[in-house]
């Protein structure tokens, strides 16, 4: 981890609007990148977890899959308010989270949706503290 | 711009008996009218109604029957596009439609694969199974593609994975309080869910919104339009692996995010739809700003747009991939950019009354409409010279809090179709005393998913990315 992180995105029931922002953050603006920190395709390659959304009892078991595939040291991030369990809207039956009930979580980005800049500064500390 | 006149505008509700359900749906499609949706409701103890809707202009017709046992007649063979509603409803609701077999689960998400695909055999066919988990940045969703080599015969999409209940959870709450369920349905579609949710509120409550009112709903509307064009346009760049396009698309929408901040306190424009009213407010200078602005943006598209048409190893990679003809797209109900793209002009904006849309609107289809990658890239760029050309109108004048006011009786059953980036969305809200009895919203991804899982039959499977991103749809607000 040192230097760089790798960040692997799970939606698990989000609105769409966390992924914009993640998006946004690899994009020409903010270009990340240039720090050290890429989005990968696996949670094979990955040091970060980022989760958006609800958790839905749908999402539920992708989700541990995709943390138990990674290699250890990780790190799991609440991404948005959903994930943080801020104002969550939907049935109980159909939600499994927040996140926190079901992973560790060591990085908590707040926002609906946190905003590019955000989520930069709240990776690029989590960068500084390990270099 | 003169925005079309408001009446002519109705919702009629008529009674069916369930052994009529299937002749009063053909009358219907006789008299030229359009499917747009079908919902279960009644839960528990209450008694359950199966209800269709169907569009005539700017007016909506709602068939409504009540089953005699757990089972209806289906009506999936006259109308191909109700597929999914009946799915749905045998999965929330328990309802059985007689006709329809096999009914596949589409909400409800067995182990066994078997239940939900359909049996594709013969020398040389496998699966390949991708999601729900992408290796973009992408919402979660399934697909199992059945395919000889790198040929796709079939694909069966399994979405839901986001299914969050908000429909049910909305139950039982104030109307005021309902919209932030249709809102959060879909962060991309915040606005047109929204707007669709408080114009069904308001003729639930017998309100008719005043002129600054539906002024400012359509500002919003085609900014949301505007940044989605953009960022769509992007993605199928990204799709043939054109980084630059992506890049100079991708820069374009984060100004148009930058804007909509400026102008609503919020990126995604995320509270800045009410019912009953609207409390944006912009100044003459910040009007004229945001014009300057949004005039600057429409030039830095056309040049970067042209770039793109005139990139003869772009164009070839998005030319006949994933055709949607004419007859699939009308057959499969298929709405917005993607229906336009393949030759079907509508568009709801034509007949949104409610809203603030010239009286010559009229659809933009693209020459030629081939229904291909191509045409529904092009059909977005046609749009957004109409966007920027709305917007700068709409921001003519300083915008004022608009209000709703009294005209006519309360409603059983408010409907609204409004056109989000993807298509004609449609939201239902039945009223129990001044609660929420019934929410229902289709969105424009919902009723395109089945026209999208079709046209990739006999594409490349790794064309399934680009396929995929030229019709963009939402997951959430199909999960809901």
């Amino acid at each position: 981890m040192r230097g760089s992180l790798a960040l692997r995105l799970v939606d698990a029931g989000s609105c769409n609007g966390c992924e914009h922002e993640l998006t946004a953050t690899a994009g020409p603006h903010y270009d990340l990148q240039q720090y050290g920190l890429s989005i990968v395709a696996s949670p094979r390659h990955a040091d970060v977890l980022l989760v958006t959304g609800a958790v839905t009892t749908r999402m539920l078991e992708s989700l541990r899959t995709a943390y138990e595939a990674m290699p250890e040291p990780r790190l799991v991030a609440a991404l948005g308010d959903c994930a943080l369990g801020c104002n969550l809207l939907g049935r109980h039956e159909e939600l499994a989270g927040p996140l926190e009930a079901v992973l560790p979580v060591d990085i908590r980005i707040p926002g609906c949706p946190p905003s590019p800049g955000r989520i930069a500064a709240a990776l690029l500390e989590q960068l500084q503290q390990r270099t | 711009m003169i925005p079309s006149t408001p009446p002519d505008q109705s919702i009629e509700r008529v009674d069916v008996a369930a052994s009529d359900w299937r002749d009063a749906c053909q009358a219907a499609l006789e008299r030229g009218e359009r499917f747009c949706g079908a919902f279960a409701a009644g839960w528990g103890s209450a008694p359950r109604r199966w209800s269709a809707l169907f569009a005539d202009g700017a007016s909506t017709r709602v068939l409504s029957t009540v089953p005699t046992g757990d089972e209806l007649p289906s009506i999936v063979d006259l109308v191909p596009a109700a597929n999914w509603d009946e799915r749905e409803a045998h999965d929330l609701y328990g309802l059985g439609f007689d006709g329809h077999a096999p009914l596949l689960p589409l909400v409800s998400h067995p182990s066994d694969a078997s239940s939900w695909t359909v049996p594709v055999e013969g020398e040389g066919v496998f699966e390949v199974a991708v999601g729900p988990i992408h290796a973009g940045v992408i919402e979660s969703g399934h697909f199992r593609f059945h395919v000889v080599g790198e040929r796709i015969l079939h694909l069966d999409p399994r979405l839901f994975y986001k299914h969050r209940g908000l429909e049910r959870a909305a139950e039982g709450r104030q109307l005021a309080e309902g919209l932030a369920y249709a809102q959060r349905a879909c962060g991309a579609c915040a606005v047109a869910n929204s707007v669709a949710y408080a114009l069904a509120c308001e003729s639930v409550l017998g309100l008719a919104p005043a002129r600054e009112l539906r002024r400012a709903r359509t500002l919003l509307l085609e900014l949301e339009r505007l940044y989605n064009h953009l960022n769509d346009i992007a993605a199928v760049c990204a799709g043939v692996g054109f980084a630059s396009g992506n890049m100079a698309f991708a820069a374009l929408k984060e100004r148009a995010l930058r804007l909509n901040r400026d102008l609503s306190g919020h990126r995604f424009l995320f509270g800045s739809v009410e019912v009953g009213g609207s409390c944006l407010d912009l100044s003459a200078q910040a009007v004229d700003r945001a014009r300057g602005e949004l005039r600057e943006l429409g030039q830095d598209t056309a040049r970067v747009w042209r770039e793109i048409q005139f990139s003869p190893s772009v164009q070839a990679r998005l030319e006949g991939v994933g055709v949607l003809g004419h007859d699939d797209a009308a057959r499969f109900g298929a709405v917005g950019p993607a229906a336009r793209a393949a030759g079907v002009s509508m568009d709801t904006r034509a007949v949104s009354p409610g809203l603030w849309y010239g009286s010559s609107f009229t659809a933009a289809v693209p020459p030629g409409a081939r229904g291909d990658v191509a045409a529904r890239l092009e059909v977005r760029a046609l749009e957004l010279v109409e966007v920027f050309s709305i917007l700068e109108e709409l921001l003519r004048d300083p915008v004022r809090a608009g209000t709703a006011s009294p005209d006519g009786a309360p409603a059983p059953i408010g409907v609204a179709r409004v056109e989000s980036p993807r298509g004609e969305t449609v939201c239902v809200v039945e009223p129990e005393m001044s609660r929420i009895g019934r929410l229902h919203l289709r969105t424009g991804s919902y009723a395109n998913w089945p026209a999208l899982a079709f046209a990739t039959a006999d594409n490349l499977l790794p064309d399934f990315p680009l396929i995929n991103k030229s019709f963009e749809l939402c997951y959430a607000c199909s999960d809901r």
